[in-house]
């Protein structure tokens, strides 16, 4: 007998009709939207000119690595992190002071490790003791902010004239070097969550916590691990942007967590978690990031983007996410 | 049984007079510290969150969580400028109405949806923002009434001013109604167990969209009270608010799983926070000591408040004494 007071007939209707009932209409409704805002941009003058498309894909890139890593949490269960923004700022900041002090392949490996840690750190307090990930995400979102001003003076890293990062900057066949590094991103990220062990237990865990510790999973190293990739990710979307401005400062990545979700959510992993691909996200990060050019080159400010994606994140969540978390 | 003084109801208390002996006794009698000049600006800075932090520790109070307040605070702030630039009073109430309707929207499409109010709110957080970015046109922005600025600010008795003696009336009339009537019960009965609360015959619904109605009122009032009380608004410092609020909540004896908490705990907690800012600043601490010191604050909190903590530190214990043997 279910004693919850029941949500008005004709909102269950319209949310029956998006979501929940039909898996396929819903897939149906968003594979439409997508192709009208294909069909769209490409009727947008100079949209698919060499320089937009070019901007297109850097920017789809670097949104897309955080996009990547904050897939991981979401599908964790966690709904998100705040702090994967300044995990990319922060790790940025550490790629450029080792590029300048040991050359590049040591800057990759301590920027990268030191996302993974960083944020896997905020894994293992949210896995092991079940505290709350919005709140730990904020906290740490506070901690690397006001540890790094304090590191740095509050001034941006610069790579030095004869850093050997260049390299990284060229374009194979007219196609920017980071967009490569993204679609491997997305391409690992997605074998890890379809064919292997682990992946396959993240998705178990993000979708019913009781239940996955039930049958026994290692709950603590699930988390730990999601929370390590998102860390990762995020890292690699701080190298991105420190290669591509040969600089890095705290303000790199304000508003990427709010970009990041909303390619998530856009591209159909639903915020409850336990459900969700990388290539659903590389959708969403498609779809953004072209609504975001779409927007520049109609002449609309920053402010609107800012605004466009928090409507689509409201409507996504309205429409298509589950009952309660 | 609980020892008392770790009680919900007593520990928030605790916490602070332990706080004000602590900067006691780092002053030792120098007078740097514990001084009228603190203690105004410690309820200076109090009312700038302190009501925030009730909205929030309400909607927590009833086991769901506002994320969108940090927005409506922006907002809010923005509104008042744009809109009162002729006539204040008109400013404050655009600004109040614009957080009344947010809540209860939110309100609206968590309790006849379903939702959860995190990805709910977390939708009303981008678009608020995204909001305050578009009215604003993306710069900060200022009012020539300093005039305001200087009246609601001026000491009163030496430690207060019109905007802390609003807040603590409201938080003392918020004390009674919680205290002296049948809805500050109802209010802990939908936190404790929601569905022996629908049987008890508890309007839930009504005081899940009152919750974020009042939520929404309390973010959009501090909002435009400090945008009044600086003669400016700026759309962005997203953490500036959210950190400070959910840690008082917290600290004042909020749990994040809902049914504990009073308003005077949410009070003594935002003191909390308050007495060590001003004690940082009385000492001359940068900047980035404050976000330090709220974020390891706020870290701190959501470890105590976290489900697994006594489960595995008593594991531990167990482990510990076993390798003894």
């Amino acid at each position: 007998m279910s004693i919850e007071q029941p949500a008005s007939q004709s909102w269950l209707q319209i949310r029956a009709h998006f979501g929940g009932l039909a898996r396929t209409r819903m897939a149906t409704t968003r594979a439409v939207v997508l192709v009208a805002l294909l069909i769209w941009a490409a009727l947008t003058p100079s949209f698919l000119s060499a320089p937009s498309l070019t901007a297109l894909l850097t920017t789809a890139s670097v949104i897309g690595c955080l996009s990547a890593g904050m897939t991981f949490i979401t599908i964790s269960g966690n709904v998100m992190s705040f702090a994967l923004g300044a995990t990319a700022a922060s790790s940025a900041m550490v790629f450029l002071l080792l590029l300048n002090a040991a050359g590049l392949i040591a800057a990759l490996i301590g920027a990268l490790l030191f996302g993974a840690a960083l944020t896997g750190f905020q894994g293992l307090i949210v896995g092991w003791i079940r505290a709350n990930p919005i709140i730990v995400s904020i906290a740490a979102n506070v901690l690397i902010y006001g540890a790094f001003t304090w590191l740095t003076g509050n001034e941006s890293v610069n790579a030095d004239a004869n850093a050997s990062h260049s390299l990284l900057k060229t374009a194979i066949g007219g196609v920017p070097i980071e967009f490569l590094i993204f679609i491997t991103a997305i391409v690992l990220g997605q074998i890890v969550l379809s064919y292997t062990v682990f992946g396959r237990n993240l998705l178990l865990v993000g979708s019913g916590l009781p239940a996955a510790e039930a049958v026994g999973l290692p709950i603590t190293p699930i988390v730990f691990g999601a929370y390590c990739c998102a860390g990762f990710l995020s890292a690699l979307s701080g190298i991105l942007l420190a290669i591509r401005y040969n600089q890095a400062n705290m303000s790199f990545a304000v508003h990427y967590d709010y970009d990041a979700i909303a390619a998530v959510l856009v591209g159909g992993t639903p915020i409850q978690g336990g459900d969700g691909s990388m290539i659903r996200t590389l959708v969403g990060v498609g779809a953004i990031s072209i609504i975001q050019v779409v927007l520049l080159l109609y002449g609309f400010e920053e402010q609107w983007r800012y605004f466009a994606t928090g409507l689509i994140v409201l409507l996504v969540i309205i429409l298509y996410s589950g009952r309660r978390v | 049984m609980t020892p008392i003084f770790l009680r919900p109801t007593v520990r928030p208390f605790l916490i602070l007079v332990g706080v004000v002996l602590l900067l006691a006794a780092i002053d030792a009698g120098n007078g740097r510290i514990l001084t009228v000049a603190t203690a105004y600006s410690a309820l200076q800075s109090f009312s700038t969150f302190a009501l925030v932090a009730l909205g929030l520790g309400l909607t927590m109070l009833i086991g769901e969580f506002d994320l969108s307040i940090a927005g409506v605070f922006g907002l809010a702030g923005c509104v008042a400028l744009t809109t009162g630039a002729e006539n204040a009073e008109i400013g404050l109430l655009c600004a109040v109405g614009v957080g009344a309707a947010f809540g209860l929207l939110q309100g609206l499409v968590i309790t006849s949806l379903d939702l959860g109010s995190v990805p709910v709110t977390l939708g009303g957080l981008l678009t608020a923002s995204g909001l305050s970015y578009v009215i604003t046109h993306n710069q900060a922005i200022s009012s020539d009434n300093l005039d305001l600025a200087t009246t609601i600010n001026d000491q009163i008795a030496g430690v207060f001013s019109i905007r802390s003696l609003v807040v603590l009336a409201i938080f003392a009339a918020c004390a009674i109604v919680f205290a002296a009537t049948r809805l500050g019960r109802d209010l802990v009965a939908v936190g404790s167990d929601r569905k022996a609360a629908i049987i008890a015959g508890v309007e839930v619904k009504k005081l899940v969209l009152g919750a974020f109605t009042f939520s929404g009122v309390m973010a959009a009032l501090s909002g435009s009270m400090l945008s009044y009380g600086l003669a400016s608004a700026s759309p962005s410092g997203l953490s500036d608010v959210l950190v400070p609020s959910a840690a008082a909540a917290i600290l004042g004896g909020v749990s994040l799983s809902g049914g504990t908490g009073t308003p005077f705990g949410v009070a003594a907690g935002a003191l909390t926070l308050t007495m060590l800012r001003s004690g940082l600043n009385a000492v001359a601490a940068p900047p980035f000591a404050h976000d330090l010191a709220t974020g390891l604050i706020l870290l701190a909190v959501a470890v105590s408040d976290a489900p697994y903590l006594m489960r595995r530190m008593t594991f531990l214990g167990s482990r510990f004494r076993r390798t003894l043997e």
